[in-house]
C-alpha cells in the first residue's frame, strides 16, 4: 500500500507538470493564430472592439494575459466567460457538457466490454470454426469502419427501418443508445481480438493444462483459469479505450446532435473562444491522465508480476 | 499483493461500473415541445444588445417585444405563397410622426408588463436604447440608429468642445480605489455618479504617429495601432464646467458652472490629486439625446433626418426593452439566466440547455395572449443539416430551414416544402487596390464572362436567382439598378482593351473563401468558366472563417467571398457599406460621387427622390463593381402541415408567436 501511495503521489506530481506543460503550448499556439474572438463579418468601430477587449483582458500585455488566467484557474478554479457563447462561464460551460460525455463514454465502454469480451471468448474456445471467423471478421470490419460510417447505417437501419430508435437529440436513454453503440463498436472490436488472443495464449500455459488434467469441466477452467490471465491485455487497453470514446464522440455528437464536451473543443478552437478552448484541453489532459493512472493501479492489483513505479 | 486484496478489488471494480451505469442512465425526461424548430449553433446570448445572428434573433424576437413588432399583414399572396409582414404595435398602442418625419411620438399600452410583475414603461425604453448605445455594452448594431439626435457621438464616443458632456465617476459599486485600481468594475450598470457641464478643452499630448516603409504600409498592424491611439486617448485631460444639478437630478445647464479636471488614466490622476479619475467622458445623451421618455406611457424620439424605414428598425430586436432592475441586480452576463431573467415577450424563457435546446413557455401576462397559440417552442441547436433533416422526418422537429443540397432536388416537389425570397446576396469582393483589379474595364470583364445561371442551376439548386446588381428584387418602391449584363464578346474586348489580349500577361489572381461546403464548388465553377471564357487563371484558397475575415479586413487579398443579409427592408442596408468611410468595405474603392449619393439619400425626405438617389448610387456600384455579384438567397424550408399559420416572408421572418397547431391529436412525439 505505501508504494501505491508514493504512486499516486508522483503521478499527482507529473500531472500538475503536464498541465502547465499544456496549459503554456496551448495560450501560445491560440495567440499566434491570426483572427481574434470579436473579428466579424460586420466590422466592429475600433472604439467598440477596444471596450470589449478591455471587458475581457485582451488588452493586457499577453505575458500579463498568461499570469493572469493562470492565476484564476489555481486560485479560484475559475476558468473565465466564454467568449462566444456569451452567457455562459467555462466552468459552466463543462458542467454542461461533462455529464453528456460521461454517460456517453460508460454506456459505450460498458456495451463495448460485454460485447467484445463474449465475442472474444467464443472465438477463442470455437477457434477454426465458422463462428470464429465470422465474429473476426467482423471485428476487422468494426476496427476499419469509422464511425460515422457505423452512424449513417445505424441510423438508416434503426431510425428508419426498423423505427426503434429516435434520430437525434438528448433527454431519454432511448436517445443514447444508438450513439453509444456506434462510439463502443470499434472498441468492442478491439477487445474482442485481444481477448481471442489471450484466450489461445493462456490455454497453453502449464496450469491450464494442469486444470484440465484435475478432470475440471471446461466452463470452469475457462471462467477459472483462463479468462484471468486472458483479460490483463484487455485491461491494459482500457486507458486508450477511454480516450478513444472521449475524443472519438466529437463526429458523433454532430450525428445525433448531442449536447457534449466535444463539439465545444472543435467549435471554441474555430471560433477562437480561448477561454473554452483552454478549458476543453485542460479538462481533458486532466481526464486522461487520470484515466491512465487508474488503469495501471488496477493492472498492478489485478497482475501479481507489475510492479508499480 | 494478496490474493484477498485482488478479489476484493474486482468486486469493487464491478460495483463501482454498476453505479456508473445507473448515474449514466439518469435522464430527465423532457417533454417534447408543442413546436419544435431547427436553430442552427447555440445562440451566443440572448441579451439583445449582445446578440447579432440568426439563432438568438428568433429566441430574442419571441421573449421580448419593442415598441413595434413585425407581424403578418393580411393573406398570403396566393400566387407566390410569400406572406407580407409589417411594423404593427407591439408594447406601443399607437404612434405619431411630426410632418418632417423627424419625430416620433409612441403611446404605451397600460397592460403591459415585466415578467416580474413591474409595468413596462417609456423609461424603459430610454434606458435600453441608453445602454444599447453605451460604448461598454459593445452593441454591433449601434450604427442602425446613428440617425438618433447624439447617439452617434455617444456611441463612438466622439466629443466636440462646447458640448454638454456627462461624467462617469470612478465609484462604481465594485470599483476599487481610483488611485490604485488599475481596470475597475467590469459592470458599466450601475453607473458610477454623474456630474454634468460644458466641455471647455481637452489637453492631449502629441497624436502618435506610426512608421511606414519604403512602399506606404505601416510597419504596425492595424491592432498595435489601435491599442497605441487607445492608450493615447486615455492620456487625454478634460477640463470641463461643472454644472449643478437640482434634486431630481436633472443638470442645470446655465447654473453656476466649475471647473474641474478628469481623466481616465490611473497614471495621469495618482500624480495630480486636482484631476478626477473618470470611466467616460461622453456627449450627454440621457438629456439631451433623441430617446427621451416624457412620462410612463409616452415615448418621444427625435431623428437628425428622417428615415423612411425607422418603424422596421423600432421592431427589430436591439431595440426591444430590457429590464433595468434586472440586470443591474445581477449584472451582464448574468441577468440573462433562467433564473434571473425578465423579459415582457409573448414567451417565457423556460430552460436552457448548453448545444441543446432553448425551451420558451406562453407568457399568461402577455397583453395578446389570445394570438398565442403554442404553448412550448423548442429551439433546437443543430449544426448538421442530415440530422435536422433526419429528425424532421421521425417527428421531432417541425420546422426546418437549413437543408442538405444533395437532396434538395427530392424535397422541393414536396407540400411542405417552402421557398421565398431572402434579403440577402451572394458575392465576391475585389481589392482595387492591386494590379490589374484596380481597372474598372478587367473588373467588368471578370463580371461578365460569368455564367451565373449554370452556378444557381447546377450548384445551389435551390432557387437562388442570378445577380447582376447588390440590392435584392421586392423591397417596396425601389427599382433596382440595372448590372452589366454577361457577354462574352464585351468581356473579351475590354480585357483587350485594359492590355490582356486573350488573357495574355494577366496575373494569376487568387480567389479566397471559407471552409465550406457550399463556397467550395461555386468558386470551383467560376474558376473554371474565367478559365475557358477569358483564358484567366484564378487560384483557389480556402481559409477557415477567422483566419478569413482578418485576411480580408487587414486587406491582403485579391478577390474573396461574402454574403450580406439586409438588416432592414431599405435598399440603404446594401448600398451604405460601400462608401469610402466603410470598415466594411475592405475594397479600397472610393468614389466621390457615390458617397455624395448616399448621404443625399439619408437626407432626402421624400420617398420617391430618396430611392433614385439609391437608385443612382447603386447603378455605379454596378458599373465599377468593386464587388462582383453572383446570385441573390433564397430560403428552403420545410414545415409539418400541421402548423397553422406558417408562410415563407420575403425576409426570412417568422413571427412563432401567431402559429398554431391545427389539431392536437396529430402532434407528433419525441
Amino acid at each position: 500500500m505505501r508504494d501505491l501511495a508514493g504512486y499516486i503521489l508522483k503521478r499527482g506530481l507529473w500531472m500538475v507538470l503536464t498541465l502547465w506543460v499544456v496549459y503554456s503550448i496551448s495560450f501560445a499556439l491560440m495567440r499566434s493564430v491570426p483572427g481574434n474572438p470579436f473579428s466579424s463579418e460586420r466590422g466592429m468601430p475600433p472604439a467598440i472592439e477596444l471596450q470589449m477587449k478591455a471587458r475581457y483582458n485582451l488588452d493586457a500585455p499577453i505575458m500579463q494575459q498568461y499570469v493572469d488566467i493562470l492565476k484564476g484557474i489555481v486560485f479560484r478554479g475559475d476558468m473565465g466567460w466564454s467568449y462566444k457563447l456569451e452567457d455562459y462561464s467555462v466552468n459552466q460551460v463543462i458542467a454542461e457538457g461533462f455529464p453528456v460525455s460521461a454517460s456517453l463514454a460508460i454506456f459505450a465502454l460498458v456495451f463495448a466490454l460485454i460485447l467484445g469480451i463474449t465475442a472474444g471468448v467464443i472465438s477463442a474456445v470455437y477457434r477454426r470454426t465458422p463462428a470464429d471467423t465470422a465474429l473476426m471478421m467482423a471485428a476487422v470490419l468494426g476496427i476499419a469502419v469509422p464511425n460515422f460510417v457505423i452512424a449513417s447505417i445505424a441510423i438508416l437501419l434503426f431510425v428508419f427501418m426498423l423505427q426503434l430508435f429516435p434520430a437525434a437529440g438528448w433527454g431519454t436513454l432511448s436517445q443514447i443508445a444508438l450513439p453509444a453503440l456506434c462510439l463502443g463498436m470499434p472498441i468492442a472490436a478491439y477487445i474482442a481480438r485481444l481477448t481471442r488472443t489471450g484466450m489461445l495464449e493462456t490455454m497453453t500455459k502449464d496450469h491450464v493444462r494442469t486444470a484440465f488434467a484435475k478432470g475440471l469441466p471446461r466452463h470452469k477452467v475457462i471462467t477459472r483459469h483462463v479468462l484471468p490471465g486472458a483479460l490483463l491485455p484487455v485491461v491494459s487497453y482500457l486507458g486508450p479505450a477511454v480516450a478513444r470514446v472521449l475524443t472519438g464522440s466529437v463526429v458523433l455528437e454532430k450525428i445525433f446532435a448531442l449536447p457534449g464536451m466535444g463539439s465545444h473543443f472543435i467549435n471554441a478552437a474555430l471560433q477562437r473562444d480561448y477561454t473554452v478552448a483552454m478549458g476543453m484541453v485542460l479538462i481533458y489532459t486532466v481526464l486522461l491522465f487520470v484515466m491512465n493512472t487508474l488503469v495501471d493501479i488496477t493492472y498492478s492489483i489485478i497482475d501479481p508480476r507489475v510492479k508499480l513505479q | 499483493m494478496a490474493p484477498e486484496i485482488r478479489r476484493g478489488f474486482i468486486i469493487a471494480a464491478l460495483i463501482l461500473l454498476v453505479f456508473a451505469l445507473l448515474w449514466a442512465s439518469r435522464t430527465e425526461n423532457i417533454p417534447p415541445a408543442d413546436f419544435s424548430l431547427q436553430n442552427g449553433t447555440d445562440p451566443k446570448t440572448i441579451d439583445p444588445h449582445r446578440a447579432s445572428g440568426q439563432p438568438e434573433s428568433r429566441i430574442i424576437f419571441e421573449i421580448f417585444e419593442g415598441l413595434m413588432r413585425m407581424l403578418p399583414e393580411g393573406d398570403p399572396d396566393p400566387e407566390t405563397g410569400l406572406q407580407a409582414l409589417s411594423p404593427q404595435p407591439g408594447m406601443a398602442k399607437s404612434y405619431d410622426v411630426s410632418e418632417d418625419g423627424k419625430t416620433y411620438t409612441f403611446h404605451l399600452r397600460d397592460d403591459i408588463l415585466w415578467t416580474d410583475g413591474t409595468p413596462v414603461t417609456a423609461h424603459d425604453f430610454a434606458w435600453s436604447w441608453h445602454r444599447m448605445l453605451h460604448p461598454a455594452t459593445g452593441c454591433e448594431y449601434g450604427y442602425l440608429i446613428n440617425e438618433l439626435r447624439l447617439a452617434e457621438a455617444y456611441h463612438k464616443q466622439l466629443l466636440n468642445i462646447g458640448d454638454r458632456v456627462e461624467v462617469e465617476l470612478w465609484d462604481r459599486p465594485e470599483d476599487g480605489d481610483p488611485n490604485s485600481d488599475e481596470k475597475g468594475a467590469l459592470q458599466h450598470f450601475p453607473r458610477g455618479t454623474i456630474v454634468y457641464g460644458w466641455l471647455r478643452e481637452i489637453e492631449k499630448t502629441p497624436e502618435p504617429e506610426f512608421e511606414k516603409n519604403e512602399s506606404g504600409e505601416y510597419i504596425q498592424n492595424e491592432d498595435e495601432r489601435n491599442s497605441a491611439i487607445a492608450q493615447w486617448k486615455q492620456s487625454w485631460i478634460y477640463r470641463i464646467d461643472v454644472v449643478p444639478t437640482d434634486d431630481a437630478d436633472q443638470p442645470q445647464w446655465d447654473g453656476n458652472a466649475e471647473s474641474q479636471r478628469f481623466s481616465q488614466s490611473l497614471e495621469i490622476c495618482s500624480a495630480d490629486q486636482d484631476i478626477q479619475r473618470t470611466h467616460f467622458v461622453l456627449v450627454d445623451f440621457v438629456h439631451n439625446g433623441g430617446a427621451q421618455a416624457i412620462d410612463d406611457k409616452t415615448f418621444v424620439v427625435h431623428l437628425n433626418n428622417s428615415i423612411p424605414y425607422f418603424l422596421n428598425l423600432v421592431a427589430y430586436y436591439p431595440l426591444f426593452p430590457v429590464n433595468k432592475k434586472c440586470i443591474e441586480t445581477h449584472g451582464a452576463p448574468l441577468w440573462t439566466k433562467t433564473e434571473n431573467i425578465v423579459t415582457n415577450g409573448p414567451f417565457n424563457l423556460d430552460f436552457r440547455r448548453l448545444r441543446n435546446r432553448v425551451r420558451v413557455r406562453r407568457n399568461p401576462d402577455y397583453w395578446a395572449i389570445d394570438r398565442v397559440g403554442l404553448e412550448t417552442i423548442d429551439f433546437m441547436s443543430l449544426e448538421s443539416q442530415n440530422t435536422a433533416l433526419n429528425m424532421y422526418e421521425t417527428g421531432q422537429l417541425h420546422w426546418i430551414n437549413d437543408l442538405p443540397t444533395s437532396v434538395l432536388e427530392e424535397l422541393q416537389k414536396r407540400d411542405d416544402f417552402h421557398s421565398g425570397p431572402k434579403l440577402s446576396i451572394y458575392f465576391y469582393k475585389l481589392n482595387t487596390a492591386v494590379k490589374p483589379l484596380d481597372q474598372v474595364k478587367v473588373r467588368q470583364a471578370l463580371s461578365m464572362a460569368i455564367n451565373r445561371k449554370q452556378i444557381v442551376e447546377e450548384v445551389t439548386k435551390a432557387g437562388q436567382q442570378p445577380a447582376l446588381s447588390v440590392v435584392p428584387p421586392g423591397l417596396a418602391g425601389y427599382r433596382g439598378a440595372e448590372g452589366l449584363p454577361e457577354n462574352l464578346e464585351k468581356a473579351r474586348e475590354l480585357l483587350a482593351e485594359s492590355g490582356y489580349p486573350g488573357g495574355r500577361g494577366f496575373p494569376k489572381l487568387t480567389l479566397m473563401y471559407n471552409t465550406s461546403e457550399t463556397h467550395r464548388p461555386i468558386a470551383e465553377v467560376i474558376q473554371q468558366q474565367l478559365q475557358n471564357n477569358l483564358n484567366i487563371k484564378i487560384e483557389l484558397k480556402n481559409m477557415e472563417w477567422g483566419s478569413f475575415i482578418e485576411t480580408v479586413q487587414q486587406e491582403d487579398y485579391q478577390m474573396a467571398r461574402y454574403g450580406w443579409v439586409g438588416d432592414y427592408p431599405d435598399p440603404n442596408t446594401f448600398l451604405d457599406l460601400w462608401v469610402s468611410s466603410s470598415p466594411q468595405s475592405n475594397t479600397n474603392w472610393k468614389n466621390p460621387e457615390y458617397d455624395r449619393l448616399i448621404v443625399a439619400a439619408g437626407k432626402e425626405f421624400d420617398s420617391k427622390k430618396r430611392m433614385e438617389l439609391l437608385r443612382q448610387a447603386e447603378q455605379i456600384l454596378a458599373t465599377e463593381l468593386p464587388i462582383i455579384p453572383i446570385y441573390f438567397y433564397t430560403s428552403a424550408e420545410m414545415a409539418k402541415p400541421n402548423i397553422e399559420g406558417f408562410a415563407p416572408s420575403a425576409q426570412d421572418l417568422h413571427p412563432l408567436s401567431v402559429l398554431r397547431l391545427r389539431d392536437s391529436s396529430t402532434a407528433t412525439k419525441e
